[in-house]
């Protein structure tokens, strides 16, 4: 696939702390518009890769090209290309919702700071929530706030980690409709996740990473075809994922 | 508006909200008014026992000597302010300097920061200039209230010189201030918890200011306390000579109030500095690495990390 047709391509992305590989040489692309799920036990490294792939982290090896942009060259081009919703998303307390979502989108410098909150507010129903300050709110709350920071600049790309750790029912629906719209406008978005069923209804491909490799990466169709429904993809997942042991 | 100044806006609004901060300025502005008060005190208990004495010469047909207030520099009557700015004034800019960064982590949006479009130098601008500023609000008090100090004082005349003076003595405090907040950014920038980031510039202020001190020869217990007694002259033996020539160069504390002691007019005739390196030497070479680490230690600052448990 020709790199223009790529939201996302990796040649070899690792990460080592020391000793410890966090990330095994990585290569991955993304079409532009997919949503990519990205599953893996705890500690296989899918935080990593999204903090490599966000500049939060600079890679050991390797290179990752995001939106058009190289991860270490154009980092403040990448930047305003990429939207990053981390797990446990924490804003400024003291502020209020507004307040906060101005500040982000002025750090984003896009010229119709005021406007766009407004309209983001509108567009996650979060009007209400408006002058409030946030450290009153709940975690289902502080999630569509963290949401609206993550989109209030338009960017092509959506990095999620863990978008629905913690959230109750309706928390994780409303979210996914979230997701589904923006990518009914063309937003890629990638989506770090142990819930296989939100794997299942939401993304259009998929990889599985252990221990800090890639062990399996199709198109969600595929994986229907191959395994028909969400339990058989919890029966693709294990068979991909080895246990503590063998990988040992 | 450029990120750096969004960052630096940002930073001193979060400065205005903290109660530690509003606690630490208001301690400061109190050991202001205290140090005025003090020497407004000695000059008008000065000035009636002068009156008085006067009076006595003119009944015992005696000239009377000159007033001792209108002798010396009238700027003397702020000295207590050397201490409080070197004592006070530097742990203030210890905890603002602290605040810069970790506000921003323990609210968890480093990595939310980290994923925008602005370049770690932006960061390190911002709150370098925060900052600034933010101390720079604290000397202004202190300048507002001293400047008041002489306007109010009938028997104190300060002439223009010594004006110009005042002001470099204030520009002097806050450069001194400014180091140590500049440390403290650089040590809460670099440091796993932020205990450890206050801790460092912590304990490195009280060992220049009351340990350092007292090891190149200022052995009076009251050198930090009082600007007089920390410009006692060093014994003269051979172990504070060889202490003096080697700690005098990172001796800053005393570097600052003898220039601020020379500023205000009150430093004893004859008196040398401490070591070999001149006192605006040792405080320009420690400001400019202070500078260096906040910077430095800004452009690495590890954004992944956040949250009260980070």
């Amino acid at each position: 696939m020709s790199e223009a047709k790529l939201a996302i391509t990796t040649h070899n992305l690792s990460c080592r702390y020391g000793e410890f590989t966090a990330l095994h040489p990585l290569n991955l692309d993304i079409p532009k518009g997919e949503i990519f799920g990205f599953l893996g036990h705890n500690g296989a490294g899918k935080t990593t890769t999204i903090r490599l792939l966000t500049t939060l982290l600079e890679p050991s090896s390797g290179e990752a090209i995001v939106a058009g942009c190289d991860a270490r060259r154009n980092v403040v081009q990448l930047r305003r290309q990429i939207g990053y919703l981390p797990e446990n998303v924490r804003l400024y307390d003291a502020l209020s919702t507004r307040e906060n979502l101005r500040f982000f989108a002025s750090l984003s410098q896009i010229d119709d700071a005021r406007e766009r909150v407004e309209e983001v507010m509108d567009f996650l129903q979060i009007r209400d929530l408006a002058d409030r300050r946030l450290g009153t709110f709940s975690k289902g709350m502080r999630q569509r706030v963290g949401l609206a920071q993550a989109i209030v600049h338009r960017p092509s790309i959506l990095f999620l980690d863990e978008p629905t750790s913690g959230l109750d029912p309706m928390g994780v629906r409303m979210l996914r409709e979230v997701i589904e719209r923006l990518n009914a406008d063309g937003m890629t978005i990638f989506m770090n996740t142990h819930l296989l069923s939100e794997v299942a209804r939401s993304c259009s491909s998929i990889g599985v990473l252990s221990h800090g490799q890639l062990v399996f990466h199709d198109r969600i169709e595929a994986v229907s075809a191959r395994y028909g429904d969400e339990a058989a993809l919890e029966e693709l997942y294990l068979s991909v994922v080895p246990g503590r042991e063998d990988a040992a | 508006m450029k990120p750096s100044i969004l960052i630096e806006r940002h930073a001193l609004a979060g400065l205005l909200r903290e109660r530690t901060i509003a606690l630490i300025a208001g301690l400061f502005a109190l050991l202001v008014l205290a140090s005025a008060y003090l020497g407004w005190s000695a000059t008008i208990t000065v000035d009636g026992i002068y009156a008085s004495a006067v009076a006595w010469f003119e009944q015992n047909g005696q000239v009377a000597p000159p007033n001792p207030v209108t002798q010396g520099s009238p700027l003397a009557l702020l000295r207590n302010l050397t201490i409080y700015i070197s004592l006070v004034g530097a742990f203030s800019a210890i905890v603002i300097g602290h605040r810069m960064v970790e506000a921003d982590r323990r609210a968890g949006v480093l990595p939310l920061i980290g994923t925008r479009p602005l370049d770690r130098l932006d960061y390190a601008r911002g709150k370098i200039a925060a900052l600034a500023e933010g101390i720079a609000g604290l000397i202004g008090l202190a300048a507002i209230v001293g400047v008041l100090t002489f306007l109010i004082l009938p028997s104190i005349h300060v002439r223009a010189n010594e004006w110009v003076r005042l002001a470099t003595f204030f520009g002097l405090g806050w450069f001194y201030m400014m180091t140590f907040g500049l440390i403290a950014i650089g040590s809460s920038a670099r440091a796993q918890s932020e205990t450890a980031g206050l801790l460092m510039p912590a304990v490195l202020w009280l060992t220049l200011t009351f340990v350092v001190p007292a090891l190149t020869g200022n052995i009076l217990p009251t050198a930090a306390i009082n600007p007089v007694s920390a410009l006692a002259p060093a014994p003269q033996t051979a172990i504070f000579d060889w202490s003096a020539a080697l700690l005098g160069p990172i001796s800053l504390a005393e570097a600052y109030k003898y220039l601020g002691a020379e500023l205000l007019g009150y430093l004893p005739a004859g008196l040398p500095p401490r070591g070999t390196v001149p006192p605006l030497v040792v405080l320009i070479l420690t400001g400019a690495a202070a500078f260096a680490f906040a910077l430095s230690s800004c452009l690495k600052l590890d954004m992944t990390k956040g949250g009260p448990d980070a």
